[in-house]
């Protein structure tokens, strides 16, 4: 008897024969989306850039696309790491404490004007290691105590910014004293910013990893459907555990190219990429239910966001009006990805 | 693919006659909160006599106000197995928007107030109803939004109460058994919403929703207004705590404080025994979820943690308290 | 694929056995296929079959018995171990990752090191939808492996999958048994006869066993045949001695059924409680007219693919529809929403009880005054005491078991909760129609009876019962009238007040 086909927390649906033949017609209808999508974004894209170019003369010289670029930098880093999270169906709200805490763990044991120890590379190292260690908790704790992602993540949210602030203690702002490194991240090699080098090289090996690993694959079918990862014999475990170490390491790489960034060490180093990287994954049409969606649609809300922070900056627009921007974006996104799935029997938490 | 096996509920049925004991419905839920909250406070009594003794308590009750009010509103929602994000930054637009509305329209802005808060809940809890997108996501968005508008509203600089605060004020000032009307005024929506939660028709759907939304639907409860409902009581508990958080300090400021109270305040909730996956609550019992939250940086501080540490240990409370006392099955999924 | 040396049975099954509790779901069951062999399983819901692929598919642990794979007797800890011996089961809900593509559902056990998958655990694309488009055309097919499943109708669905179940022990050069659980019971006849087509194919690499409702395709592409009935296999026929009517007949047991209660004819002076005419619903039923009447149970038949369960969901508000109408108590409307339905006098029990018709984790009484208060609650508040009186009444009038509504739902035996639910609809004062769908799921026999009894005390109050049946059987005893349907039309109606239709009649109009 075809009843109840699925039941998965979260998704939790009711599926007769008739949704499900209905369903197959939607994600026929859905695959049209799938290429709609990114070319509406292109559009998008296209449209705001001429906008603001034709409102500001500033907006296209290449002094304001190199800002552009190092401004998308460190979201873009992230924001790899968030869409494989929510390509399994979960969520990361954890970034700016992982940020924090990996940040300001780098800046005490680079060249800082706190002095103490200066331990060049192993600096990068150690710090990754406590955004490795943190993403590794959330991973554990979630798969094995099974708390749902958005607890744990918001928890260890808090729990990164309370390590960045104990770190932090009542001393002097530890400021970067390594003049190499001073200004790194917006100097341009190659005609590109040095980190938004780094972000080309993230995307890429995101990319790869999505593509044509294990774990990248598993990740889709975690978030197509659990059960049959499962019933398949699939490693749903460590996979899960992984894929939550990978985005908090490229949260803490973009920690630490924010601290760069800002010349000094601060537990609040990540504020606000959250309200990027979020709006940003899911504007690129990755589905909050996870499975479907990928990495480069991730890069293009990227850019249209960060493009029209900038814009609006550009325009006079105060920045305090940022955060409003994304959230309505967000809502807008994850409202127009669900009106299609609307049904009476549906249940979504 | 779970096709629920109809062959195995055969299995767990119980020998006829013989069910276990009703004491079971109450047991932690109901008293471990009041048990956590005695617990910490007899070990900050004994490292730091004098807290005490000069009054600590009232103290505690009184900064646990804000708290207790965002924590049974978050509770409110959470037992309809949803979560907002967003309730503290709008308890803190309420608190700017009181600060702003009480000089020009004096009595008449924090009713202006509690009607805006509740309707931004409202706002809140028709998306996810109708459009039926996972309310965490939509509350992360309106949170922003609601961020927006108070750093707007209030030119980024805190916002002092320029005239007519005496009434607001008040509330902090004056009290019973020495703790200030905006703890009482957070016992008194616990009472209020113990009777709906417990007593009322609208109670019993929100709570059979947060259960089993599916037999919600299946049984005729009127699921969507239900939530909607609790999207708005989590406004207007907000509304309140920001009317409280103007009492005590006469002014409001639009950066921090929103990130301050969100997580305590969930932490409150869910120390008070509320279940992140719905159904679960007692409104009662929040009230010492908040009164703990307000005891964790005395009594942090008591057991020689570093103060800076405060917002890891509610981070890492809220993961405690979760990974604890979720009732999980092995086959469950969780996203 | 293989050189296939034929001494030891693929499969054989010596006294095989699994218990539920007291419910012995398969009774010694034993059964040897040989290679290139295709066993048609067939036996009405209940009669074991679901329970005996779940043993086979590595699911179910059996209880009593052996089971032996080329003469090896093997232990399943898991599907995978059934899959390593090259059993793969095909089940009727899908198991394939819809986002991705063919080739990864095919080659998704691939391990590292081996076939698409190189040592650094790097897939090689190309390598993968070779090895993929290989095992399709193994299986005849040729679907282009790089196509997105979500792409795939439902029969080339149905073909990737057969292809995955064949995968890995082509891969280990073991002969593969497919198991192929009603593949056809959603499938248009022209899509049936593809699908037909490509399991013949399968002959030649490996074995099958075919489970399904329609005889006709049983004796065309089978060889043998076995019956199951009540947890027994009870017959086992080479196709070419056995006629449909005789399976039919081995099916349902005995020809004819006696009528447990005397029914009357439509009253001719009553009006319908519900009248759904030419109700159509894309994919699920098309041209549904049913009049339901007062005081009658009128039983709808039709196997997983009929559309009766979307069609019971209609009437209660909780699907929509495409075109028609449906009309309760006199109100019709163009589309109608749970909260109308049940303001007119419906009620409805779903099939999944646990998931859909009860609040495990809230009292009873709290579930019974859930929709319809009653005298349980003044205006917006709710009364504990007198709705504690009144679920006591209730538990009194269905005799519930234990007499302790204050008692978590969820604690209480199949056959309570049941109760619980009527009771929840029972409550209401005007309640008009019943729409009962599979209300005796998941009961033992004792529990069912009594459900049963209610069911027809609450009818013969007046009310009009539209029941979803799990068996014939079960429509023969309670049911008033008898609608069949097939593939999503109406194929039979019967006033049993003057009709007598032969359970292989019904049989032969659901298949």
């Amino acid at each position: 008897m075809v009843h109840k086909v699925l039941s998965e927390q979260g998704a939790g649906g009711i599926t007769t024969t008739a949704i499900r033949i209905r369903e197959s017609g939607i994600e026929r209808r859905a695959r049209f989306r799938g290429l709609a999508e990114p070319l509406s974004l292109l559009v998008a894209l296209a449209v705001l850039i001429s906008v603001f170019s034709l409102l500001n003369e500033r907006f296209l010289t290449a002094s304001n696309i190199q800002n552009v670029l190092t401004q998308s930098a460190i979201p873009l880093i992230v924001a790899v790491g968030a869409t494989l999270v929510i390509l399994l169906g979960s969520i990361d709200l954890s970034v700016e404490g992982v940020m924090g805490a990996t940040g300001m763990t780098w800046i005490l044991l680079s060249n800082n004007s706190r002095g103490g120890a200066d331990l060049g590379p192993w600096a990068w190292v150690i710090a990754l290691g406590v955004a490795l260690l943190l993403g590794v908790a959330s991973g554990l704790i979630f798969t094995a105590l099974k708390v749902p992602s958005f607890i744990v993540t918001l928890g260890m949210w808090y729990v990164g910014l309370g390590i960045a602030t104990m770190l932090y203690g009542t001393d002097l702002l530890p400021r970067l004293e390594d003049e190499g490194l001073k200004g790194w991240t917006s100097r341009i090699s190659f005609g590109l910013p040095n980190s938004f080098w780094v972000a080309l090289l993230v995307i890429g090996l995101g990319i790869l990893v999505l593509r044509s690993t294990r774990i990248g694959r598993v990740t889709l079918a975690i978030g197509n459907s659990e059960t049959i990862v499962r019933s398949a014999g699939l490693p749903a475990f460590p996979v899960k555990v992984a894929v939550f170490a990978i985005a908090a390491v490229l949260s803490g790489l973009g920690g630490i190219l924010a601290t760069v960034q800002l010349d000094i060490g601060s537990p609040t180093v990540g504020s606000g990429v959250l309200f990027i990287v979020i709006p940003a994954v899911v504007i690129g049409g990755t589905h909050l239910a996870g499975g479907k969606g990928g990495i480069l649609r991730t890069v293009l809300g990227v850019f249209l966001l960060t493009i029209l922070n900038n814009g609006l900056i550009l325009s006079g627009v105060e920045s305090s009006y940022q955060s409003a921007v994304t959230g309505a974006i967000l809502v807008a996104a994850i409202v127009f990805a669900a009106w299609s799935q609307r049904d009476r029997l549906r249940v979504a938490k | 693919m779970t096709k629920i096996d109809s062959e195995r509920t055969k299995v767990a049925v119980p020998a006829r006659g013989k069910l276990p004991s009703v004491k079971r419905i109450g047991g932690w839920h109901a008293i471990g909160p009041i048990v956590i909250f005695l617990a910490i406070l007899v070990v900050v009594a004994i490292l730091t006599p004098a807290f005490i003794g000069s009054g600590g308590l009232a103290i505690i009750a009184s900064s646990s106000a804000p708290i207790l009010l965002l924590a049974l509103g978050q509770a409110m929602v959470l037992n309809v197995g949803s979560i907002d994000l967003s309730n503290a930054a709008i308890g803190l637009l309420g608190a700017i928007l009181l600060a702003l509305t009480l000089g020009p329209v004096a009595g008449l802005s924090p009713v202006i107030v509690l009607l805006a808060t509740t309707a931004f809940g409202a706002v809140n809890g028709l998306i996810v109803a109708y459009a039926q997108v996972p309310s965490f996501a939509l509350t992360l968005g309106t949170l922003g939004i609601f961020q927006a508008v108070a750093l707007v509203a209030s030119g980024r600089t805190t916002v002092y109460v320029a005239s007519n605060g005496e009434g607001v004020h008040a509330l902090y000032e004056s009290g019973i058994a020495n703790v200030p009307m905006t703890f009482w005024m957070g016992v008194l929506l616990a009472v209020s919403l113990w009777v709906l939660l417990r007593y009322t028709r609208i109670g019993r759907g929100m709570t059979a929703i947060g259960k089993n939304e599916s037999a919600a639907i299946f049984s005729a409860v009127r699921t969507r207004s239900l939530k909607v409902l609790a999207f708005a009581l989590s406004g207007f508990a907000a509304g309140l705590a920001g009317i409280a958080i103007i009492a005590q300090a006469g002014s409001a400021s639009p950066t921090g404080l929103g990130s301050d109270l969100l997580l305590p305040a969930i932490a409150a909730a869910l120390i008070g025994g509320t279940s992140i996956s719905g159904g679960v609550v007692n409104p009662l019992t929040v009230i010492f979820g908040a009164l703990t939250v307000a005891l964790v940086p005395i009594a942090t501080t008591a057991v020689g943690i570093d103060a800076q540490a405060q917002s890891l240990v509610y981070g890492a409370v809220i993961i405690g308290v979760v990974a604890l006392t979720m009732s999980r099955n092995k086959s469950s999924i969780v996203k | 694929m293989s050189d296939v040396t034929t001494t030891p049975a693929v499969l054989h099954l010596n006294n095989v056995s699994k218990s539920f509790g007291s419910n012995r779901a398969v009774r010694g069951v034993s059964l040897s296929i040989q290679s290139g062999e295709v066993i048609g399983l067939i036996g009405e819901n209940g009669a074991g079959k679901s329970t005996l692929l779940k043993i086979l598919s590595g699911n179910y642990r059996h209880d009593e018995g052996t089971i032996a794979v080329n003469g090896r007797e093997v232990q399943f800890r898991g599907p995978a171990d059934a899959l390593r011996v090259g059993i793969g089961v095909v089940h009727q809900e899908q198991s394939l990752f819809t986002n991705l593509t063919i080739a990864e559902n095919i080659e998704v056990n691939t391990p590292i090191g081996r076939g698409g998958v190189n040592r650094l655990g790097l897939y090689n694309w190309r390598r993968l939808y070779a090895d993929a488009a290989q095992a399709l055309d193994l299986i005849g097919s040729h679907l282009n492996p790089k196509t997105r499943v979500s792409d795939l109708s439902f029969v080339d669905r149905q073909m990737v999958e057969i292809a995955r179940a064949i995968r890995v022990s082509a891969a280990s050069h073991t002969t593969p048994l497919v198991i192929l659980d009603e593949p056809t019971a959603i499938l248009e006849r022209t899509e049936t006869a593809i699908l037909e087509r490509e399991i013949s194919k399968l002959r030649d690499i490996g074995s099958v066993i075919f489970v399904s409702h329609r005889l006709d395709e049983v004796m065309r592409i089978c060889d043998r045949v076995v019956v199951m009935r009540d947890g027994e296999l009870i017959a086992d026929r080479a196709v070419d001695d056995v006629t449909e009517e005789e399976l039919f007949r081995l099916m349902v047991g005995r020809e004819t059924h006696a009528a447990v209660r005397s029914r009357r004819s439509i009253d001719p002076a009553n009006s319908p409680v519900i009248s759904i005419h030419d109700l159509t619903r894309a994919g699920s039923y098309a041209d549904v007219s049913i009049d339901a009447y007062p005081g009658r149970i009128l039983a709808i038949l039709g196997t997983s693919g009929s559309g009766r369960e979307s069609v019971a969901r209609a009437i209660f508000g909780a699907e929509g529809f495409d075109s028609g109408s449906v009309s309760v108590a006199g109100y019709s409307g163009r589309q109608l929403s749970i909260k109308k339905a049940v303001a007119l006098g419906v009620g409805y029990v779903p099939a999944e009880r646990k998931t859909e018709g009860m609040v495990g984790e809230m009292p009873a009484d709290q579930n019974i005054t859930l929709t319809h208060p009653g005298s349980a609650a003044l205006g917006p508040f709710e009364l504990p005491r007198r709705r504690l009186s009144l679920a006591r009444a209730w538990f009194e009038k269905l005799d519930i078991r234990p007499r302790e509504p204050e008692h978590m739902l969820q604690d209480f035996s199949g056959g309570n909760q049941q109760k619980v639910v009527l009771a929840k609809w029972l409550n209401s004062a005007h309640l008009k129609a019943l729409v009962l769908d599979h209300p005796l799921r998941g009961l033992d026999p004792g529990a069912a009876e009594t459900v049963n009894a209610q069911i027809r005390s609450v009818c013969d109050e007046g009310t009009a019962i539209i029941l979803i049946p799990d068996t014939i059987d079960e429509a023969l005893d309670i049911a008033d009238d008898i609608v069949v349907m097939r593939d999503g039309r109406i194929s039979g109606v019967f006033d049993l007040g003057h009709d007598n239709p032969a359970t292989l009649d019904l049989l032969e109009r659901m298949l």
